[in-house]
């Protein structure tokens, strides 16, 4: 052997050693090919993040602004109207300077673009670039808070990302209640304390009839759960609340749950120092009132105020053990910033997951020994150098995949055993060529030669056409089908090297031992 | 062993035949589809399918009558009690699948969640369960959620080796289970009678815009492969390439439409990677028609170019669609439903490929010489223009202005 040669053959040595090791599970890394979704069970969600929930509401705190301004500087105060997520309008009262509010305008509400309706009244219209930031925060605030929820709920290597069209692909390995998850993502947890007015009612006409008449535009009518004597649900009644929210789930430190004096499950909080501040100052001036504790815009219980509370409540409410441990996740997790909806969900069961891949094993292990058999067959001698070669290949797209970290499907796992099928090729090519070459009277090392050089280019371009579609493939892919992509791309580039090279080393290792080759078995 | 050696058959005789048989077997596939329409799966459809293991015979009737629109189709072997339910198309967002699961336990568990349902929950809510009732005294440390964890986990592993648990000794006999937990089990669990295997809902708007992006996909990615055929080889090559392209795909669709089988995520898969594939034959043979061109020695007509260079690599084309084809049976046959369609239009595809190399590859190459004055007639070396050119060396591939004198 050539000096030259031998480094070759140490080359390949290392290549397999290196990437054999790299598909060895150890003991920090007992899983070193992830298995993805559909082979390990677990749910893929796409939520839409309804981002106009967040502009709204900054369009609804911007026209409050202007009326507490008006206030303050003892202007008549607007009446506003919102006439889309980004726009509202205030008609002045007639007579009324307008250079005053502009000033407002100009001071308080600079993402606002002030302008006129055709009958007079001002338009403010968010700015473009307001809007647009609003927006890019969202989507990030709302993958954090859903990435702490995950995260308290114990989910290991969760997956949270945007993926543009302020939509969010998540991915929970292993869950088995996907049901109960769905529930914690998308709940928006807008926690808010708000005094009540007048009595609850059975239904939203009653509520507000019991508001004295010149609060009746202070108010919202919300809906709530009635209780019975057992502290059990028992239908929905309603309550007239304050428009004004001092306190909100911002100000939460903690919650957790806790057991009530009868062995029910609550879920008791505590302050941040400011929050403390309001709640005292809330609690203190309203004692003997009833106060609404709202989640969602739903009343989940309104208690009495027994004197005033600085640090810590408790939210009582008709809860079952989980729903209290998952109210209080959701309320340290902090709320959303707006409304998620399900675009699309994929779940695969546990045991779905294993009969996957014992088929697929099986499938793909039936078709290698096939394409083995048939390789040796017809080319005897050369069919076990391609056989090496496509053991290599093998090797080096698992250690790939372990070391780039890419999952592995069960369209991979046929990904697979197809891109050994087509890497069969390359050594087709060359042996075809070197078949001919012996049959045009050239010797064996010539043949070799040849062969090989002569095949090269066209096994470049039968690479690049597959390398493009995969490709596309990957671009267009979601889940299992670009863990496919990968696994034909790495297996293709795998290929090239193992086909030219490898196999090449393999004929020069066999002939070039012999002085002057005569025979070859091909 | 070694087949086709030195043949001679004359493919291009053919062309005609073999085009009015891809016409005919193309409409044949738009019959169907003027008859079925396309059976988009809920990826492109949208909607939602749930997939039930039962514990014992499928209660098809109490399903039927609970689901009034959905199909409902046996999953797997019949001795698997296995189905999958596809509910219709959604018509706006909601959690289709999520919303039937729980219909379909209120109806068919009526225990309701007094008691835990080892069936329907998996390894969380059974650790919560056993942890919160601690049999093995094991505190309230973090250590002893993990104990409780595995346990769990080991008795979901064990009902996914039996499929359904179909009695309680099942469950103990798992191998976390101590005395004291099979105790806790047998008195706060119970086996309910199904098992959610998956579920999927795919809303409206994805599925459009799937639609759209698996269109883009197969067009672009046609698109792409002519662009770099032309860039290698010339014009001819490159259109009459994307014509073998469409062939194969319209071949594997039409094939889809007879069969009525569903247009899923996969189909598409498959037919991106038959834009890649079948194009190989085809890439081959042409190598072979400029490599001989180079070493040319005589006048050759184009129609005897490729036969040639159809000759010259037809064992080549056989063996390597021959063992993709064998490992496309393989996963056909084992590879268990997911991949069972993926796998079917695949192996059309590959198969469209090697056939439309022999035949619509030259019927439109030959085509596209006739109307274009015949240009791709090499003139053997006594008519050559007097121009000399350096002999090629043997084993560099041309460089590019060398390329294009040899095709025009």
């Amino acid at each position: 052997m050539t000096r030259g040669l031998l480094w070759k053959v140490i080359l390949i040595l290392l290549v397999l050693v290196g990437f054999a090791a790299a598909t060895i599970p150890t003991k920090d890394n007992p899983e070193p090919i992830r298995r993805g979704l559909d082979l390990k069970g677990g749910t893929h969600l796409v939520m839409l993040v309804n981002v106009g929930d967040a502009v709204r509401l900054e369009t609804d705190q911007a026209s409050e602004m202007l009326k507490a301004q008006a206030k303050k500087g003892n202007l008549p105060i607007p009446v506003t109207r919102r006439v889309n997520d980004t726009t509202f309008v205030t008609a002045l009262p007639p007579d009324t300077p307008t250079t005053e509010y502009e000033k407002i305008a100009k001071d308080y509400l600079p993402s606002f673009d002030e302008s006129r309706t055709p009958d007079g009244a001002m338009q403010f219209k968010m700015k473009t670039a307001s809007q647009t930031a609003i927006e890019r925060d969202t989507i990030t605030h709302t993958v954090e808070t859903i990435d702490n929820r995950v995260n308290a709920l114990g989910v290991t290597e969760p997956y949270i990302a945007p993926e543009g069209g302020n939509r969010l692909v998540i991915q929970l390995p292993g869950i088995d209640d996907p049901a109960r998850v769905k529930d914690i993502i998308k709940t928006t947890a807008q926690l808010q304390f708000r005094l009540v007015e007048g009595d609850a009612a059975p239904d939203a006409a009653g509520a507000l009839a019991s508001v004295p008449a010149n609060m009746k535009t202070e108010v919202d009518v919300l809906p709530g759960t009635k209780e019975d004597a057992l502290g059990r649900a028992a239908g929905t009644e309603f309550y007239a609340v304050r428009k004004t929210v001092t306190v909100t789930g911002t100000d939460l430190k903690n919650a957790r749950v806790q057991k009530g004096q009868l062995g029910q499950p609550n879920v008791g909080f505590s302050l941040t120092p400011d929050g403390a501040r309001k709640f005292g100052d809330l609690t203190g001036a309203n004692i003997h009132r009833r106060l609404a504790i709202v989640l969602d815009n739903r009343v989940v219980s309104a208690p009495v105020i027994n004197g005033q509370i600085n640090e810590s409540g408790v939210i009582e409410g008709s809860f079952t053990q989980q729903q209290a441990a998952d109210l209080s996740l959701v309320l340290r997790s902090g709320s959303l910033p707006a409304s998620l909806t399900t675009m699309e969900e994929r779940t695969v069961g546990p045991s779905l997951g294993r009969d996957s891949i014992r088929q697929g094993v099986l499938a793909s292990l039936i078709g290698f020994i096939a394409l083995v058999l048939s390789v040796l067959l017809y080319y005897k001698g050369a069919g076990i150098n391609a056989v090496l070669a496509l053991l290599l290949n093998l090797v080096i797209l698992l250690g790939m995949m372990a070391i780039f970290h890419a999952t592995l499907t069960l369209p991979g796992i046929a990904g697979i055993i197809l891109t050994l099928g087509m890497a069969i090729d390359s050594n087709v090519l060359v042996f075809e060529r070197i078949r001919e070459e012996m049959r045009d009277g050239k010797t064996v090392r010539a043949a070799i030669e040849n062969g090989f050089s002569r095949a090269f280019g066209t096994i470049i371009d039968t690479h690049m056409t597959t390398i493009i579609s995969a490709l596309f493939l990957f671009q267009f892919g979601t889940g299992p089908i670009k863990g496919f992509a990968v696994t034909l791309l790495i297996g293709l580039f795998a290929s090239v090297f193992t086909a030219f090279f490898v196999s090449r080393v393999i004929f020069d290792v066999m002939y070039k031992a012999q002085d002057r080759p005569t025979e070859i078995s091909i | 062993m070694q087949i086709f050696v030195n043949s001679k058959y004359d493919f291009v005789r053919w062309r005609f035949h073999a085009v009015a048989f891809s016409v005919l077997f193309m409409l044949l596939g738009l019959g169907m589809f003027l008859k079925h329409g396309v059976n988009w799966g809920i990826d492109f459809a949208g909607g939602a399918t749930v997939t039930l293991r039962f514990r014992d015979a499928v209660p098809m009737d109490r399903l039927r009558a609970d689901l009034a629109n959905a199909s409902i189709q046996q999953y797997g072997k019949a001795d698997a009690n296995a189905v999958l339910i596809r509910l219709p198309e959604l018509t706006k967002e909601a959690d289709y699948a999520g919303q039937t699961v729980d219909r379909l336990n209120a109806d068919l568990n009526p225990q309701g969640n007094a008691k835990l349902d080892l069936n329907f929950y998996g390894r969380d809510r059974l650790a919560e369960l056993l942890a919160s009732i601690d049999p093995d005294a094991k505190g309230s440390a973090a250590a002893a959620k993990d104990y409780y964890k595995n346990v769990a986990q080991d008795i979901i592993n064990k009902r996914s080796e039996v499929g359904i648990f179909t009695n309680m000794s099942q469950v103990t006999s798992a191998p976390g289970v101590t005395t004291r937990i099979a105790g806790v089990l047998n008195e706060k669990t119970y086996l309910g009678t199904f098992n959610v295997l998956g579920q999927e809902t795919v809303g409206p708007q994805v599925g459009r815009d799937l639609q759209m992006k698996a269109m883009w996909a197969v067009i672009l990615s046609t698109l792409a492969m002519g662009l770099y055929l032309w860039l290698r080889f010339d014009l001819m090559f490159g259109a009459s390439a994307i014509v073998c392209i469409v062939h194969d795909v319209l071949m594997s669709v039409a094939f889809l439409m007879m069969i009525n089988g569903e247009f899923s995520l996969n189909i598409v898969a498959a037919l991106l990677l038959i834009v890649g594939f079948s194009i190989n034959d085809t890439v081959v043979m042409y190598d072979r028609v400029r490599e001989n061109r180079r070493k040319l020695k005589t006048r050759m007509t184009l129609n005897e170019q490729l036969n040639l260079a159809m000759n010259q690599t037809l064992s080549r084309t056989i063996l390597t669609s021959g063992s993709v084809v064998i490992v496309l049976i393989a996963l056909l046959l084992f590879g268990g439903k997911v991949i069972h369609e993926f796998a079917w239009i695949l192996l059309i595809g590959v198969l469209a490929g090697t056939y439309s190399t022999v035949t619509i590859v030259p019927a439109v190459a030959i085509a596209w010489n006739n109307l274009t004055g015949r240009k791709h007639d090499i003139a053997g070396p006594a008519n050559r223009p007097t121009r000399v050119e350096p002999p090629p060396r043997q084993d560099a591939p041309p460089t590019p202005s060398q390329r294009k004198r040899k095709a025009g």
